[in-house]
């Protein structure tokens, strides 16, 4: 038999290293703060921002549910529109070659330039903050899903049309399945842009919001209420960001 | 399979058929004068060097490219009714099999494509095709969990399903080694002595074509042309010929001859 020693199973413990990682940088920053003597409303120390969590924890929760509102609508909203945006553009060359490059320009304006617009037309209530949310996603998604639906082989179409398929039955039986990895990976990147589209449209013109805590805190000085605003904005990022890879795994087993 | 009663004595009439593309350069013939006659039921194989239009003619036949010049029959009538009705099915050189369907989903795509239901044919059980490629029990295996010989095998089942008249084979086995390449040309054989399909096989393989073919036919390029046709009837009675034998050498001998000028360019156009 072979002298080689089986190799032992590796466990599953990669998360680990991000982990450590965290806590390095954490003790970096109490490290600072603390040989620093850094005064709080500057920058507050870790456990600072864990208490003021603590501390204003129906005053986030209050505040996190309509951004999550926002965002989740955005996200659904910018995707499918650019989901069905890139379906009438792999279909009929001319409207792509007509209004990809209008796209393209679209996309140059900076959101912070597009929020003040929008709540110009919309008023200040949910409806501006979607928007901004979904045009965030729109141009990730539209660019990935038209990629995505070009990416079957020549051979692939080749044998749909030896067999006689159906613009329809080639869109869902090939370039559709096809499409798939290039969507998710444009749902990883748009999943936490939807959110930082949903906070700047609360900066702009808004009284509830993780977005509009954030200003608040800001005037007021109170860094640790800042500190914890931005916390749980990451939070809701990475909780989309965990749900999109979760389909991901679901959809995508090939 | 049952011989329809309905099939005309040539699968394939091809009338001096070209094959033309527009390219920037202006427009490119990839094949020109292509006379040829394919008997229904018939092992035909076209070798010849790259650019000769091989693959071009098999997607003539496949309606997959339009006929220039000349006229192209394919069942008695023009590819294109051939094609609508199904009779006829292509192997590529790629299994082409859709990575995120299982075997058995790949084999069985062809019929629900096409309007297959609306034709009302009877179509081969899945099972039993597995069985004819010698792939039973692995219906629910996923592609990328097969190997390529393997991949080849479900891509012919997939090809059969809709127990087509005519199978057009691209350089089935071209990227596959050498011993799996020669255990893959008998299957082909046997299937297609138990299936009574004709068969359109392209190869670069002079072994290949000679072990396979009914007739070889030889092409040159520059422009795509046919530079020879080789009958191997007589040589190899009921088509059957042992690789080691000295029949075998002297039929390998004599293609490679007629290959080799088609490769020098000295068979006129």
């Amino acid at each position: 038999m072979s002298m080689l020693k089986p190799l032992p199973r590796k466990r599953n413990l990669t998360w680990l290293w991000p982990l450590a990682g965290g806590l390095s940088l954490l003790l970096l920053w109490s490290g600072i703060i603390v040989l620093g003597e850094v005064r709080p409303f500057i920058a507050p120390a870790p456990w600072d921002v864990a208490a003021e969590i603590w501390k204003n924890r129906v005053l986030l929760a209050q505040n996190f549910w309509p951004t999550l509102l926002e965002a989740v609508a955005g996200f659904i909203c910018g995707n499918l529109a650019a989901i069905s945006v890139a379906v009438i553009f792999v279909h009929f060359h001319t409207v792509q070659k007509m209004y990809l490059p209008i796209a393209v320009l679209f996309n140059t304006i900076p959101v912070i330039a597009l929020a003040p617009i929008l709540i110009l037309i919309f008023g200040i209530n949910i409806t501006p903050k979607i928007i901004i949310a979904s045009l965030v996603c729109f141009f990730p998604t539209l660019v990935n899903m038209i990629r995505g639906l070009e990416a079957y082989t020549s051979s692939e179409m080749e044998l749909m049309r030896v067999m006689s398929a159906s613009r329809l039955e080639i869109f869902l039986r090939l370039r559709l399945p096809r499409s798939l990895p290039f969507l998710f990976s444009a749902l990883r990147i748009s999943c936490t842009s939807c959110v930082i589209g949903a906070i700047v449209g609360e900066w702009i013109g808004s009284t509830m919001g993780i977005g509009s805590l954030i200003i608040q805190a800001t005037f007021n000085y109170r860094s640790g209420l800042l500190y914890a605003a931005i916390c749980m904005s990451s939070a809701l990022a990475l909780s989309l960001f965990a749900i999109v890879i979760a389909s991901e795994k679901k959809f995508l087993r090939w | 399979m049952p011989a329809r009663s309905s099939r005309p004595p040539n699968a394939i009439a091809l009338r001096d058929a070209a094959v033309t593309f527009a390219t920037d350069a202006g427009l490119f013939t990839a094949c020109q004068n292509i006379n040829l006659d394919i008997e229904t039921g018939s092992f035909v194989v076209l070798i010849g060097p790259s650019g000769c239009g091989k693959s071009t003619l098999l997607r003539l036949v496949a309606d997959l490219l339009p006929c220039a010049a000349g006229t192209a029959e394919v069942n008695g009538a023009p590819p294109e009714a051939a094609r609508k009705a199904r009779a006829v099915s292509f192997v590529f050189q790629d299994s082409t099999l859709l990575p995120w369907r299982s075997v058995m989903d790949n084999i069985s795509l062809p019929l629900q494509v096409g309007r297959w239901a609306a034709l009302g044919r009877g179509h081969r059980p899945v099972k039993e095709l597995l069985e004819l490629v010698r792939m039973s029990g692995r219906e629910a295996a996923m592609p990328h969990e097969l190997s390529g010989g393997m991949r080849q095998r479900v891509a012919i089942a997939r090809a059969l399903v809709t127990q087509p008249d005519i199978l057009l084979m691209d350089e089935p086995f071209a990227a596959l080694d050498e011993i799996t390449r020669e255990s893959l040309n008998e299957e082909v054989l046997r299937i297609w002595r138990e299936t009574g399909t004709t068969v359109v096989f392209v190869t670069h393989s002079l072994e290949e074509a000679a072990y396979l073919g009914q007739r070889v036919v030889v092409m040159a390029a520059n422009p795509g042309r046919i530079a020879d046709i080789i009958d191997l009837r007589q040589a190899k009675p009921d088509n059957r010929i042992d690789r080691s034998s000295q029949a075998f050498f002297e039929i390998t001998t004599g293609l490679r001859r007629v290959l080799e000028k088609a490769y020098r360019g000295e068979i006129a156009a």
